[in-house]
């Protein structure tokens, strides 16, 4: 995906990333935790442009969880609210043990896609999310297993090695689908060139989703959009509209996002549209 | 054992069900960061957390930190 996917006027997969798994009401009060907000959620974010939700399970007290019985609540409450939208679970989960990392694959059905984090990110002080390629592999093989496409999530150049080195190892159906993450910490600095350098070591024919997190990413969304590729927004990455000001919601968010695309001349991807651009 | 600066509080019905609260960083705490103050799966509050590690150290100051949403 180019420039010229741009001027061609390729159609932009807009995606939600409606709840995480990391901050949650403290942090804004208007972010979705129970299946029914996040079914609810999903529905705006569907009417406001999304294709795809990207969804974490939490307990009542915005706690993490990584139970099937769990993201089986969400997915029932997505689909009571939003039957088409495209349901992609994560499958991150830093400090949990990685048997607990394959549990949102085993909803019935099984999610049309899920993350999978291509290396180790540090988080606090004192963890580090591991993602070994042991466990990349073995939720690849899940994935492939159940029908999964797996939308891998590139946090800093180093991931990309890792991206190509899972191409030698394991057969992916095409296209390629890569997250590029660009913000604080362990991911890539959020900067135009380094953006651009990420989007030129891709794999050949690879299709790639820009997310770049807090104050970064309204500017890398529309980076994302002229340079050809498909746009990540939502309360997971990004707890604010504009500086000191909170989002009101996800919806608010993709909005924002589909009428810029719109504005610069290319279409927001209706879910169908997405499942083909996909290969789903 | 969990931290023993470990609380749940609703914040006077700000919340429908009590949530984790730090009572060393005074402040609600993230769903991931509530996983370390509970001790659960392999992480430990005593090693793992820097607001706990530095109270002791400190004998009181210590502060959290904003979301950064560095997982997906």
């Amino acid at each position: 995906m180019t420039y010229a996917d741009y001027l061609a006027g390729e159609p932009v997969i807009l995606t939600a990333a409606l709840t995480g798994g990391v901050h949650g009401k403290e942090a804004n009060p208007n972010l979705p935790e129970t299946p029914e907000e996040i079914g609810r959620a999903a529905a705006a974010a569907a009417e406001a442009g999304a294709a795809v939700v990207h969804v974490h399970a939490r307990e009542d007290n915005g706690e993490r969880s990584f139970a099937t019985e769990r993201f089986q609540a969400v997915d029932d409450a997505i689909r009571e609210h939003a039957d088409d939208v495209i349901i992609q679970h994560s499958t991150g989960g830093t400090g949990a043990p990685d048997d607990l990392r394959h549990q949102p694959l085993r909803t019935d059905p099984a999610p049309e896609m899920a993350s999978l984090d291509m290396g180790p990110l540090n988080r606090y002080d004192h963890l580090t999310s591991e993602n070994t390629r042991a466990l990349v592999d073995s939720l690849h093989a899940e994935m492939v297993e159940r029908g999964v496409k797996p939308e891998l999530e590139v946090f800093n150049d180093g991931h990309l090695n890792e991206v190509h080195g899972l191409l030698e190892r394991r057969d992916l159906a095409d296209p390629v689908y890569a997250t590029l993450i660009c913000g604080p910490g362990t991911l890539t600095r959020p900067r135009p060139r380094n953006f651009l350098n990420l989007i030129s070591n891709l794999p050949d024919g690879a299709a790639f989703n820009t997310l770049g997190f807090g104050r970064h990413q309204l500017p890398f969304a529309t980076m994302g959009v002229l340079f050809g590729g498909h746009v990540r927004v939502g309360l997971e990455d990004n707890v604010y509209y504009e500086a000191g000001e909170l989002a009101e919601s996800n919806a608010q968010l993709v909005e924002r996002v589909a009428g810029l695309a719109e504005e610069l001349g290319r279409p927001v991807a209706s879910p169908a549209e997405a499942r083909e651009l996909l290969g789903l | 054992m969990t931290c023993p600066h470990l609380e749940y509080r609703d914040d006077d019905g700000r919340f429908d069900a009590p949530r984790a609260y730090c009572g060393a960083a005074d402040q609600f705490v993230e769903a991931m960061r509530a996983d370390v103050c509970n001790d659960r799966y392999d992480l430990d509050h005593a090693t793992d957390c820097e607001i706990f590690r530095a109270h002791e150290a400190d004998g009181g100051e210590a502060t959290g930190d904003g979301p950064e949403g560095e997982e997906s």
